[in-house]
């Protein structure tokens, strides 16, 4: 049944990055708090970590990337037309 | 020529109607938050509607080949046995079931589907005039109704899952920083949801003017290969547009802090739960309401973290107008269809039963609105707290105010 298809690539996809995103970026987040360093809810100090703080700003730079990326797949049709460009020419439409 | 005029004013009104009923989706949980305040996210939100509204390129007459049966399925036209006049008036009657279903159930602060109230107006229109034979029947049960069934919980689930690992993966970060950082990625993400309604919903409603200039003859030749005239893809937008900054309150206050006391993590995960569901359904050509993912992930985003209160009163209360959503809106397509038809019969004329409708469109969604001014809810107020004892969607301070002003319950 197409229907059942349909629903489960939505669930994949939707599970993916719906939520695969945000806990990237939860990560991300861990990753430049713990790199910045500062008190912490129980008092303790935290030493700055740079590397961790890059960590933390890759992996932001990451999520921005895949969510651009998606806007232009669901707008490539616009792009080709208006634009006459395809940000996906290795992807046969 | 003045029945078609009416005819596109009911359709950019309901393209309007759309736009507020639909701003909560995107902006109801960045608002609740406080990540947004409440003037900016429904610019926010109107500006990117009318940007995404712009960036679709495919053109919607499927919209009403969805769910009717009354046009010939390659050139979009009208199957000979039904008049123009039959036509319009079909498209008319459904445009004001589905505009006056939004407005109550914007009245009452309770999110439903713009599409479905559309649908739904088409559909009792389509009935009235044709019978059972007048309704793609395959087409409601494959494009709305199992969609309809599947949106709510495939968001409540990856919601729930996002809202879960969310919290769990950041435990231990320090609570300012958390808020802090979940703020901006709720503006990221309430961003896409804005941008992709625009996309989605703008549609419709430039589907249903094509179709009506196709069965006046204004509009020839293929429309899929040639696209729309601009300034029915411009209207549109601009309609949807000033819809969503208009902002629906009462829908947005429900949406935010009538279903789940929201935090920033989980406003987050609701709406990339919600955009990525969108997204990935209208690239798999499968069109979900956008106000029924939307609802379930802010469900799903209570689901998914421990201790968070969920109003099941409230999310029944819903699913209630959701079920009747489709029959409701299609009793008054068709009792509008009807009034229209009787009077034309009667009178000979078509502008008198298409014009009689669209007066009574206006004085009934003046009486709605008139209603809802007596017990405001707008940006000042969207945020009070919750009247748990009612879960009426006005505030009980505004509630107290009217009801010492005029001694009668109000609404």
């Amino acid at each position: 049944m197409t229907y059942l298809e349909s629903i489960f690539k939505v669930l994949v996809v939707g599970l993916l990055l719906g939520a695969g995103l945000p806990a990237i970026f939860a990560v991300g987040m861990v990753a430049y708090s713990k790199g910045a360093g500062g008190q912490n809810d129980d008092g303790t100090m935290q030493a700055p970590n740079p590397a961790l703080k890059y960590l933390g700003i890759l992996l932001f730079l990451f999520v921005a990337w895949v969510i651009v990326t998606a806007v232009a797949w669901i707008t490539r049709a616009t792009l080709i037309h208006h634009f006459g460009f395809d940000p996906f020419p290795f992807i046969k439409s | 020529m003045i029945i078609l005029v009416l005819l596109i004013a009911t359709a950019l009104a309901f393209d309007f109607t759309n736009g507020f009923h639909d701003t909560g989706n995107a902006m109801a949980t960045s608002i609740a938050t406080g990540a947004l305040k409440p003037k900016t996210a429904v610019l926010l939100a109107g500006v990117l509607n009318l940007v995404g509204a712009f960036l679709s390129v495919e053109v919607a007459v499927t919209v009403t080949t969805s769910v009717l049966k009354v046009q010939d399925s390659k050139t979009g036209h009208l199957i000979p046995s039904i008049t123009p006049s039959t036509g319009l008036t079909i498209i008319f009657a459904g445009l004001i079931g589905g505009i006056l279903w939004n407005l109550l159930t914007w009245l009452f602060g309770i999110p439903s589907s713009s599409s479905h109230a559309l649908f739904g107006g088409l559909i009792g229109a389509g009935l009235a005039a044709l019978g059972t034979a007048g309704v793609n029947w395959s087409g409601v049960t494959s494009k709305v109704i199992v969609p309809a069934v599947a949106a709510p919980v495939i968001a409540c689930l990856v919601a729930a899952c996002g809202t879960w690992l969310v919290y769990r993966i950041t435990r231990s970060v320090m609570a300012k920083r958390r808020e802090e950082g979940f703020r901006w990625g709720q503006i990221a993400t309430a961003s896409l949801v804005a941008l992709s309604h625009g996309t989605n919903d703008a549609q419709k409603t430039m589907g249903v003017i094509a179709l009506a200039l196709i069965t006046t003859g204004h509009l020839t030749g293929d429309v899929k290969k040639d696209g729309l005239p601009f300034w029915i893809i411009f209207s549109c937008a601009l309609a949807i547009g000033l819809g969503t900054y208009i902002g629906g309150w009462r829908v947005i206050r429900t949406l935010g802090k009538g279903l789940v006391e929201i935090e920033s993590p989980q406003g987050l995960a609701a709406e990339a739960s919600s955009a990525a569901i969108i997204l990935s359904s209208s690239a798999a050509g499968m069109a979900l309401s956008t106000t029924h993912v939307a609802t379930g992930s802010i469900l799903g985003s209570g689901v998914g973290k421990p201790g968070a209160e969920v109003r099941w009163a409230v999310a029944g209360r819903m699913a209630v107008a959701w079920l009747v959503t489709l029959p409701a809106a299609a009793l008054m397509g068709a009792l509008a269809f009807w009034l229209s038809h009787g009077v034309e019969s009667l009178t000979g004329s078509d502008l008198a039963g298409d014009g009689l409708i669209f007066v009574i469109l206006c004085a009934l969604s003046f009486y709605i609105w008139w209603r809802a001014q007596k017990q405001k809810v707008d940006s000042n107020n969207v945020n009070a707290d919750w009247d748990s004892s009612t879960n009426s969607v006005v505030p009980a301070d505004v509630r107290e105010a009217s009801k010492e002003a005029k001694p009668t319950a109000a609404v």
